[in-house]
């Protein structure tokens, strides 16, 4: 296990370096600066003097070497857009709201998904399995900025039962005032494909259980019904979805760039755009090494939640699907 | 599987492929997106003749024209001029040339590179194996933004920025595949049989791998539809006048309180390709794959 973990390990930090690389590659592939794009011309000198601030006269690969002997000390530098704060605390303030928007569309895609999932496989066939079918259907095929912006029409528009956009006094703590109200729509939104999805999982993973001998068996011995449920085809069902959990969450977490333009919150992927446009490199860099980061870990989670549910599965065989 | 796609003997011919399409012609929904898809193609290379109007004529003086409003319009125009119907007729050009080009690229690269790894092992195996695992942490629209930011916007640029990650999801399918089939008798059999490497990896033992890569992509095409559309929603997609569904959705937001027509239409069209795509492709993991026997 330990050994295991180690390696998992040493193949992220790999993984990080490369990314890093071809991240720094690209950004400086580009002639021209972040600082000689603005409409406000700087006097020549005035730019070379923030370049050397900020080391951008040196060499790529000396500025590549620079940053990271900074970044293992975790010192990310400073945004070219805001240098009154470090990249690491934008990047914390930022990222706060994402994970708020991603846990609560965590919650309410698997909460709902699984939900729907279980009913439509019970009542197979029926008219509750029709609807989810449908929902899951409308899930996966209307992209989520498209729902987001009728959402918005019907209900902070037209209806204005809701507000259209913002994220409540966010960035100050984790938690997060429910009774404010601009979080239903969003977490709504960008929770419908997921949670489509999901159900979908939970629907063909538990119609495959039911039908198993081990199930009839259970019956035939007189278990109650939702002992059946809970003990046999809940926990036989488990495994596919936790592959939709594994592939899901690092999505949610990292946030959807659409999703966050369109309502307006200032989250982790409505700032990496403007970091990109802007070409704000540090912000840019920081990003995509925080994503890769927690997609790395989720990965690593997953495999480990296979063998604490699925006692065939073990650790370091290499599995080849 | 196909085993029996090339063993030439002569039995009476009823292929894996006779067998996979009946049983794809008697899946109603199956069949119904590929009418979806058929139609939306048929729109696609027929836009010339087809639209009523180039795509990108403003008419100054028709100006948000609402549906059924003026009979040269049926659905009415945009906040420019140009007629709608037309501009949703192209909308489809653009979304099928992104989403298959970006599937063809994602084939022509992942294909080989997965097989050749897949088959040979080895220094060559683990190398492509660590390319695969640093893309896959690079999430992909992010990195389809940085390299838009990085080359300049356009058609040709959504393509090659999403081909860049699109390839290594059919790298690993491939890989995957390869390396349980190299393992199979007829494989080995061949192989010592003495036919050459390249004709086992390409001929042999793809036709067995084609299964899940054909599936694999008809499940992308959608995905690619919805990161095409998506780019040019929040306006880093396609270039004006070029028509795209998401970014009639996108522009219209300005105006979608009183105009909901701008909004509507697009919305139908992107949600009926990616329906109809979502239908095929469940339609033909089903009838390829013989254990999903309804």
């Amino acid at each position: 296990m330990l050994i295991y973990l180690a390696q998992r390990l040493l193949a992220l930090a790999f993984v990080l370096l490369a990314v890093s690389m071809i991240v720094f590659t690209l950004m400086h592939s580009v002639p021209g600066g972040p600082f000689d794009t603005q409409q406000a011309k700087l006097p020549k000198a005035a730019r070379e003097n923030i370049e050397r601030k900020y080391g951008l006269d040196k060499p790529v690969w000396q500025q590549y070497l620079n940053y990271m002997s900074h970044a293992v000390r975790f010192d990310f530098g400073i945004p070219y857009q805001q240098p009154q704060t470090t990249v690491a605390a934008l990047i914390g303030k930022t990222w706060l709201v994402t994970l708020q928007v991603g846990i609560m569309t965590i919650i309410v895609a698997f909460g709902l998904g699984i939900t729907a999932g279980m009913f439509a496989a019970y009542h197979q066939n029926s008219w509750v399995d029709n609807i989810v079918t449908f929902f899951s259907m409308l899930g996966v095929t209307v992209p989520n900025f498209v729902i987001a912006m009728w959402f918005i029409l019907f209900f902070g528009v037209t209806r204005q039962w809701l507000p259209t956009g913002g994220w409540g006094k966010s960035g100050d703590c984790l938690c997060y005032d429910l009774l404010c109200s601009d979080w239903i729509l969003p977490v709504l939104a960008y929770a419908l494909a997921p949670m489509a999805i999901i159900a979908r999982y939970t629907r063909a993973s538990i119609v495959d259980v039911i039908r198993e001998d081990y199930v009839r068996t259970a019956r035939a011995k007189g278990l109650g019904e939702s002992k059946v449920m809970r003990r046999h085809v809940l926990r036989n069902a488990q495994i596919p979805m936790v592959t939709a959990l594994g592939t899901e969450i690092p999505n949610l977490i990292t946030g959807s760039i659409f999703i966050e333009t369109i309502f307006r919150i200032n989250g982790l992927g409505k700032f990496f755009v403007t970091s990109t446009l802007n070409r704000d490199y540090p912000m840019i860099m920081a990003t995509f090494l925080l994503v890769a980061l927690l997609w790395g870990i989720t990965f690593m989670l997953t495999d480990i939640a296979y063998t604490l549910i699925d006692p065939r599965v073990k650790l370091g065989a290499k599995k080849e699907a | 599987m196909a085993d029996d796609l090339d063993d030439g003997i002569d039995f009476e011919h009823r292929s894996f492929w006779n067998d996979a399409s009946r049983r794809f012609c008697r899946n109603r929904l199956a069949v119904t997106g590929l009418a979806i898809v058929g139609l939306v193609a048929f729109l696609a290379i027929f836009a010339d003749f087809l639209a009523p109007f180039p795509y990108d004529h403003a008419y100054f003086d028709k100006v948000l024209l609402e549906p059924f409003q003026h009979p040269d319009h049926p659905l009415g125009t945009d906040e420019v001029g140009r007629d709608y119907l037309s501009r949703l007729i192209y909308g489809a050009r653009t979304s099928l040339t992104v989403s298959l080009l970006v599937q063809a690229i994602a084939v022509l690269i992942g294909v080989p590179v997965g097989a050749l790894s897949g088959y040979f092992g080895g220094r060559l195996d683990f190398a492509v194996s660590r390319v695969i695992d640093v893309m896959t942490a690079f999430p992909s629209l992010l990195f389809a933004i940085l390299i838009i930011s990085v080359l300049d916007g356009g058609l040709p640029t959504i393509i090659i920025a999403l081909s860049i990650t699109g390839w290594i999801g059919i790298a690993r399918l491939t890989r995957a595949q390869f390396l349980t089939l190299r393992e199979q008798e007829y494989a080995l059999a061949a192989k010592a049989l003495g036919v050459p490497s390249s004709k086992i990896i390409f001929h042999d033992l793809l036709l067995n791998a084609l299964t899940p890569i054909l599936v694999a992509v008809s499940f992308g095409i959608p995905g690619t539809i919805f990161a095409e559309a998506g780019l040019s929603f929040i306006g880093l997609g396609i270039n004006d006048p070029l028509a795209s569904w998401g970014k009639m959705v996108g522009v219209s937001n300005a105006y979608v309180r009183v105009y909901w027509h701008l909004a509507l239409f697009p919305t139908i069209a992107i949600a009926m390709t990616m329906l109809g795509f979502s239908f095929l492709g469940d339609g033909l993991r089903d009838a390829l794959d013989p254990k999903y026997e309804e």
